[in-house]
């Protein structure tokens, strides 16, 4: 921003006037009450850093470092590197549906195009730049938001590569999952911490995940997320992670995660004591 | 009769040598009912000027074909309102919370239009998407998404606008600023 | 040359009468006392006054710049804080100086109040006082107007809002403040009249009639324990004590402009180090996140309206502020005679400090405004980590329905977030699960400060909510008992609650 390089400077040229009164008050040259243009209030869509974008509109539910919130966590290099930049921008244009994560796009807009752009480089950890028309009186307008290599670096770092082995997050179309089969999965990947039926582990455990109330607040999608990234940030393994696994266990597959979703959604239908 | 050019009158004892008493008392009166007369002349338009303004017809305002609003979601929409001056500025700018009901049962558009302005004491209330609540950021009264009183200090829910549906669109009459005894009401 | 001056001299003098009628007036006795410690409770009047005419300065060099007009009102604020030299320090100095005129218009009232100094024969000096301090406070709050930002459009809308509390001409009175039907161009160049032209014009003549009367009836002199004011010898006694006086013109007045000079200065250091107020945003009222408040001088009123019952509070709007003026306004009539020194006067010092500790939490409580809900809380900020660790999937989602249900904009969790409601961080100690969806569902009973819930959650939000609140205790910490309840609280054991909840019908 225009504005930036223009903070830290003490005693500018051109401005005598107000030199020379503070000449005669202060022993330092830049009168504390002097109004800074970095300091000008801002209106909701002038906001143009991640700081206050995401410590206002995000933090409350994914936490303040982007993990250990209570919705899944931003800040995770897996689903940093495999979710789509596009896909990213639409989730939090239009909120994701049968979760309650809400929408901050649509009409009308709670976040502008650009600050959605900026969120998504940042979640990405593309390092961007922030262009914008400024006036000394109005302040900034016009932004816009581009991919820049010397530009604002991420403040999460940057995006290791998405491995190989890793299941898209979103399903193809083609595949559809089998709840039978779900359950040996589960009985292989997930049954150890959370009960063969998802009835939960023991007093540390994570807890129920066979619960209707829980699995009615989330959405297959989301599921499939967290099968694929698992939670890190409160020891939940990832697709391929051993903690917690059998010595013999392979990193999931999409069919695999497709089956296990398929199981989730039965339960959440039928409760989990039926037979899938 | 006094003479100006009388030396003793310049100074001291007029009153002794008041020639007609009764046409002085007349025009006593007279400067009196002349004051009073030049006092009224004066004050009432400038009374009338003080308490009047340009009073008009509210005129419609479209907001936007009913087809462009989803059942049962609020939106704010904005508009300048017509009621204001040309110098008027963003200061026009008004919101207003829409939310479309759906059809009735003689196939009538029902919408529900409420003022962002707080019963309470005018402060804007904002809506709240996730928990379907109006919320102010004052006092913090709450409001129902139908726009009835939840709780807080408001005394009454918010305020409807008047609307109207014409050829598929949605229209509210221009608001006045939106009091507890001066509602918006039809005043077409 | 010198002796055309002199001349000339001669001929004002003569024509104005500087030493037969200003002179003797500016050189008029005040009591003895006034040269001693005590001469030093004399300063505030003077120092109030000095203030005064730095806004009438600072006010007209705002003028020169500053349009009244709504739609660039606005824009010529930013332009003297960011463009014209100087001109955010004139901004500043005209806040401040104004602030520090409330101030010392109040300390000298106190006193005033405390010295009695408002007794016979100064009854009338201290009623213009009372509308001295009205027009303090009108040209705060038309002050505040034309910064013309969220702030001031807000504020007409609550000055608007409580005009429209009158009965039968609310409507009619609404229209005349705004000068039309809505808040616009026409009301700030209302309130630009006031606060240029009708509130200082007013000013002005009573701060004339003021000083006349403290010319006219002379400085009080500094109370003495036991000595009673009588308005049959109070005459002769004051008259004695002129007669022992000292002139105005001397060391009184020194210390006046001594104490000047230092309110002057501090007002500059402070206009220099805080900068000038606002502008905040533009004034569109389509803008979220608009939070108004008043300025401090008002907030003692904005608490009040906020911690008083609804139904008192037209009565509040439109009663109580008359009782107090009227109350002010009777104190010298109520009071007029007897003991002066306020160690003889336990009331109203009494008075002084109920007065000022009540306007004191009150405006603590404006500042700090715990009724209004923190509108960003939701989303902003975050649920407590140690919370998130120890939750259970349901308890998560419970959290994640807590912050988008807005639940956080009233409710605390580990001292964050919203004040309006208790701070929720141990509620499972204080509630049970029958307890807490109850209190979720119908909200405080009888329209108190919680909307009911029942119809903004559906059931499994509510199980979720529900469970983790049940979830907030301190380790260790059994779930609150109600044995009213059924079932007993030993079919729930802590770390499996939401598997109890889960095989519920």
């Amino acid at each position: 921003m225009s504005h930036g390089q223009r903070v830290s400077h003490c005693c500018r040229p051109g401005t005598p006037l107000w030199l020379l009164a503070a000449a005669l008050f202060f022993t330092g040259c830049e009168p504390p009450g002097r109004p800074n243009q970095a300091d000008r209030p801002l209106r909701p869509d002038q906001v143009m850093s991640f700081d206050r974008l995401y410590g206002t509109r995000c933090a409350g539910c994914h936490g303040a470092e982007g993990n250990l919130g209570a919705a899944p966590p931003l800040n995770d290099p897996l689903f940093r590197a495999a979710v789509g930049e596009e896909e990213l921008a639409e989730i939090i244009r239009s909120g994701r549906p049968g979760t309650l994560m809400p929408r901050f796009g649509g009409e009308p807009p709670v976040l502008t195009d650009a600050q959605i752009k900026l969120l998504v480089f940042e979640i990405k950890g593309v390092p961007y730049r922030v262009r914008s028309q400024f006036d000394e009186i109005t302040g900034p307008s016009d932004f816009s938001v581009e991919v820049a290599a010397d530009g604002q670096p991420p403040q999460w770092g940057t995006v290791s590569k998405r491995p190989d082995d890793m299941p898209s997050l979103t399903p193809s179309s083609a595949e559809s999952g089998d709840a039978k089969r779900g359950l040996q999965v589960f009985a292989q990947a997930c049954a150890k911490c959370h009960g063969e039926r998802g009835e939960g582990g023991k007093d540390d455990g994570p807890g129920a995940i066979n619960n209707q109330a829980f699995l009615a607040l989330i959405s297959d999608q989301a599921l499939r997320r967290l099968i694929i990234t698992g939670r890190p940030d409160l020891g939940m393994p990832d697709y391929a992670g051993k903690t917690g696994r059998p010595d013999d266990f392979k990193p999931l597959t999409a069919a695999d995660v497709a089956d296990l979703v398929a199981l989730l959604a039965s339960w959440r239908e039928t409760g989990a004591n039926a037979q899938p | 009769m006094t003479d100006i050019n009388d030396p003793t009158s310049r100074r001291g004892d007029v009153s002794a040598q008041v020639a007609n008493p009764s046409r002085r008392w007349f025009f006593r009166w007279l400067t009196y009912l002349m004051g009073a007369a030049a006092t009224l002349v004066l004050a009432v338009p400038l009374i009338g000027y003080l308490v009047s303004y340009r009073r008009q017809r509210p005129p419609w305002i479209k907001l936007g074909a009913v087809t462009d609003f989803p059942q049962n979601v609020t939106r704010m929409i904005t508009f300048d309102n017509p009621l204001k001056q040309p110098w008027d500025g963003m200061v026009a700018h008004t919101g207003v919370y829409v939310r479309y009901l759906g059809a009735d049962d003689r196939q009538q558009d029902q919408f529900l239009v409420l003022a962002v302005n707080c019963t309470h004491l005018g402060c804007p209330v904002e809506w709240f998407e996730g928990s379907g609540l109006f919320m102010c950021p004052c006092h913090g009264g709450v409001y129902y998404e139908n726009g009835e009183h939840a709780s807080g200090p408001p005394p009454r829910g918010l305020y409807h606008y008047v609307w109207r549906v014409r050829d598929g669109q949605l229209e509210v009459q221009a608001p006045h600023f939106p009091t507890l005894h001066d509602t918006l009401r039809d005043r077409a | 040359m010198f002796a055309w001056l002199r001349t000339a001299a001669r001929w004002l003098d003569h024509r104005i009468g500087i030493s037969t009628d200003i002179v003797p007036v500016m050189k008029h006795p005040v009591p003895r006392q006034l040269e001693g410690p005590m001469g030093w409770w004399y300063v505030f009047g003077s120092a109030s006054l000095t203030l005064f005419l730095v806004q009438i300065l600072t006010g007209i060099l705002l003028a020169l710049v500053y349009v009244p007009s709504a739609d660039e009102a606005y824009e010529t604020l930013l332009y003297m804080n960011y463009v014209q030299p100087l001109g955010w320090y004139i901004r500043a100095l005209h806040y401040y100086a104004g602030s520090g005129m409330m101030v010392m218009v109040l300390v000298h009232m106190t006193q005033v109040f405390l010295q009695g100094a408002y007794k016979y024969p100064r009854e009338l000096t201290w009623v213009v006082g009372v509308f001295l301090l009205l027009c303090t406070l009108g040209m705060f709050f038309t002050g505040q107007i034309l910064r013309w930002d969220p702030d001031a459009y807000w504020g007409l809308a609550v000055g608007g809002s409580m005009v429209g509390r009158v009965p039968g001409a609310g409507p009619e009175l609404v229209s005349i403040m705004l000068g039309g039907p809505i808040i616009g161009a026409d009301t700030l160049s209302r309130f630009f009249a006031l606060h240029v032209f009708i509130i200082p014009g007013l000013l002005i003549l009573l701060l004339s009639l003021h000083l006349w009367l403290v010319v006219k009836q002379g400085v009080s002199e500094p109370p003495v324990p036991g000595q009673q004011v009588d308005p049959q010898t109070y005459d002769a006694h004051y008259e004695g004590e002129l007669r022992r006086g000292v002139p105005f013109w001397g060391e009184a007045l020194l210390r006046d402009a001594f104490f000047s000079a230092v309110v002057v200065i501090a007002v500059a250091l402070f206009a220099a180090y805080m900068g000038p107020k606002g502008p905040d945003l533009p004034p569109d009222p389509t803008l979220q996140g608009a939070n108004p408040r008043p300025e401090w001088p008002f907030l003692w009123l904005f608490a009040l309206l906020s911690l008083s019952p609804p139904p008192a509070e037209t009565f509040i709007i439109l009663v109580l502020p008359v009782i107090l003026i009227l109350g002010l306004l009777l104190v010298p009539f109520v009071s007029n005679r007897g003991e002066r020194a306020p160690s003889r006067r336990p009331v109203a010092v009494l008075s002084v400090i109920v007065i000022y500790t009540t306007l004191g939490v009150l405006t603590y409580e404006g500042i700090t405004s715990p009724w209004s809900p923190h509108m960003t809380a939701w989303s902003g900020d975050p649920v407590p980590v140690s919370m998130v660790k120890q939750s259970t999937p349901l308890q998560l989602q419970g959290a994640v329905v807590f912050q988008s249900k807005n639940c956080r904009n009233c409710h605390a969790l580990d001292g964050v977030g919203g004040r309006r409601g208790p701070d929720l961080s141990t509620v499972g100690t204080r509630l049970t699960r029958d307890q807490l969806i109850d209190q979720v569902s119908n909200g405080t009973p009888g329209g108190g400060y919680m909307p009911a819930y029942g119809k903004q959650v559906n059931p499994a939000e509510m199980t979720a909510l529900v469970d983790f609140l049940v979830s907030l205790r301190p380790p260790g910490h059994p779930p609150a008992y109600n044995p009213a309840e059924q079932p007993s609280p030993r079919s729930v054991e802590p770390g499996t609650d939401g598997e109890a909840t889960a095989n519920r019908p």
